[in-house]
């Protein structure tokens, strides 16, 4: 009985990994957008996250506990454009996988291609757009990855309120992200053959790979901003260097829903961003939103590394990049 | 196999424990005299910006103006200390708040910039 739900606890899994992919961070005048964990962040970079980790309780029934381990490595082409590379290795607890005894395996790699189309320092604003590549069949079955493709075309913004005016300073270190994305299969279903165990009969199970609108965004305070462009109240350093947030990850599948039913799924993690000079380390809770996206809550953490600071003059640079040490270097952005 | 499993850990040790070595970073203001967003009763003969890396200061400035977006710096803004330090000269300033914008380049090449006020005033 419950090996006929794989499919769904598939369709599950995988929504729930490609949650947990890109990131990135950014800087935008006075602000700096932090790599987020649940969601991928406006910015485009050099820059290695290394490991992600999380655990959490599948909304699968029954539902099984789920370790991911995953690394993603960022490489800016020019300034403004830049592809990523997104591994996951996944755990899946008994009574999790195909035979309910557990798996493990490698997840579908994903490419991402995004371009960044405005970046507004005196407003704090950003936006980039991008495409996401899963590759189907890269990853295991055994542990939910797809056999087919997924292009997800995707739009990304982030916005600080640094313009807001003096009378609001204390709102000044707030910033929003944001992203939006419509997944698209790469084939409209899938067909396996399965034995029966008692009967020895073949039975035909096909599952319809629905096209899903994944959109979620962040809430973030900024305590680095609000030393150095707000008020100095003369914090200790390790909390000038904090940035609370609460991230939200939703997958809404929108289209050829037959098996896979609309409910949306997703988590709300809150949690803390420790920002370094090349480095953050952020940890956030992974709230599920239903019983479809969880069944306890789980935990996300993440070591980030800013290659662009750390590797200035190498890997770290866009391959065709903008001398800024000729000319009028003098911040025209 | 095990060979190649140690040489995949060598380079990924390597680069972890390569990172202090390598670091340099963006360069953020990491305090300022008058202090961010603070009043001080007495006018200042200079604003000292603190930075998180070293500078490269002829590409580097710092602009002060008064309410009425006039500029009251008495000169060019200078290094300091290690190169971690940035500082311009004033007028003599009137009662008011006053808006510092600052814009530098690390010795990295990369160009950060950013701007806050102080008041001064009983």
């Amino acid at each position: 009985m419950f090996q006929n739900l794989w499919p769904v606890a598939t369709l599950a899994a995988v929504l729930a990994i490609s949650t947990t992919l890109a990131r990135a961070h950014e800087i935008v005048g006075n602000r700096f957008f932090p790599a987020t964990l649940t969601i991928d962040d406006p910015g485009v970079n050099d820059e290695l996250a290394l490991p992600t980790i999380s655990i959490s309780k599948t909304g699968d029934d029954p539902s099984f506990k789920q370790l991911d381990v995953s690394g993603e490595l960022s490489k800016r082409i020019t300034d403004a454009f830049a592809v990523s590379f997104s591994p996951t290795w996944s755990r899946l607890y008994a009574p999790g996988g195909p035979a309910m005894t557990g798996a493990q395996g490698f997840q579908n790699v994903e490419t991402t291609f995004k371009y960044r189309v405005i970046k507004n320092a005196e407003h704090e604003f950003i936006m980039s757009v991008g495409l996401s590549i899963e590759w189907g069949g890269s990853g295991a079955q055994g542990v939910g990855a797809d056999r087919f493709t997924t292009y997800t075309p995707s739009l990304w913004f982030g916005k600080g309120f640094g313009d807001l005016p003096s009378s609001l300073d204390w709102a000044k270190p707030f910033a929003i992200t944001g992203q939006i994305g419509y997944g698209i299969p790469g084939q409209s279903k899938t067909t396996t053959a399965s034995i029966d165990p008692d009967t020895g009969e073949i039975g035909i199970d096909t599952e319809f790979n629905p096209r899903v609108f994944n959109w979620g965004g962040s809430l973030q305070y900024s305590m680095p901003y609000l030393k150095s462009a707000v008020v100095d109240l003369g914090l200790p350093d390790f909390i000038n260097r904090l940035i609370p947030i609460v991230e939200f990850s939703m997958q809404t599948p929108v289209s050829n829903t037959l098996t896979s039913g609309t409910v949306t799924t997703g988590t709300i993690s809150p949690g803390l961003i420790y920002v370094g000079n090349t480095f953050q380390f952020a940890v956030e809770a992974l709230i599920p939103v239903n019983r479809q996206s969880g069944t306890s809550v789980g935990v996300i953490g993440q070591l980030h590394f800013f290659l662009d600071d750390i590797f200035p003059n190498t890997i770290g640079r866009p391959i065709f990049a903008s001398n800024v040490s000729t000319g009028n270097p003098m911040f025209g952005r | 196999m095990i060979m190649r499993k140690n040489v995949h850990i060598l380079i990924v040790s390597t680069f972890l424990c390569g990172t202090p070595t390598f670091a340099e970073a963006h360069a953020f203001l990491d305090h300022a005299s008058p202090r961010v967003g603070n009043t001080v009763t007495t006018a200042p003969k200079e604003v000292v910006l603190w930075f998180t890396q070293q500078l490269e200061p002829a590409f580097s400035s710092i602009e002060v103006r008064n309410e009425q977006g006039a500029t009251v710096t008495a000169g060019k803004a200078t290094a300091g200390g290690d190169r971690t330090q940035l500082r311009v000269p004033l007028k003599a300033l009137p009662p008011g708040s006053y808006k510092v914008i600052w814009r530098v380049l690390s010795v990295d090449t990369h160009r950060t910039d950013g701007s806050f006020t102080f008041r001064v005033g009983p």
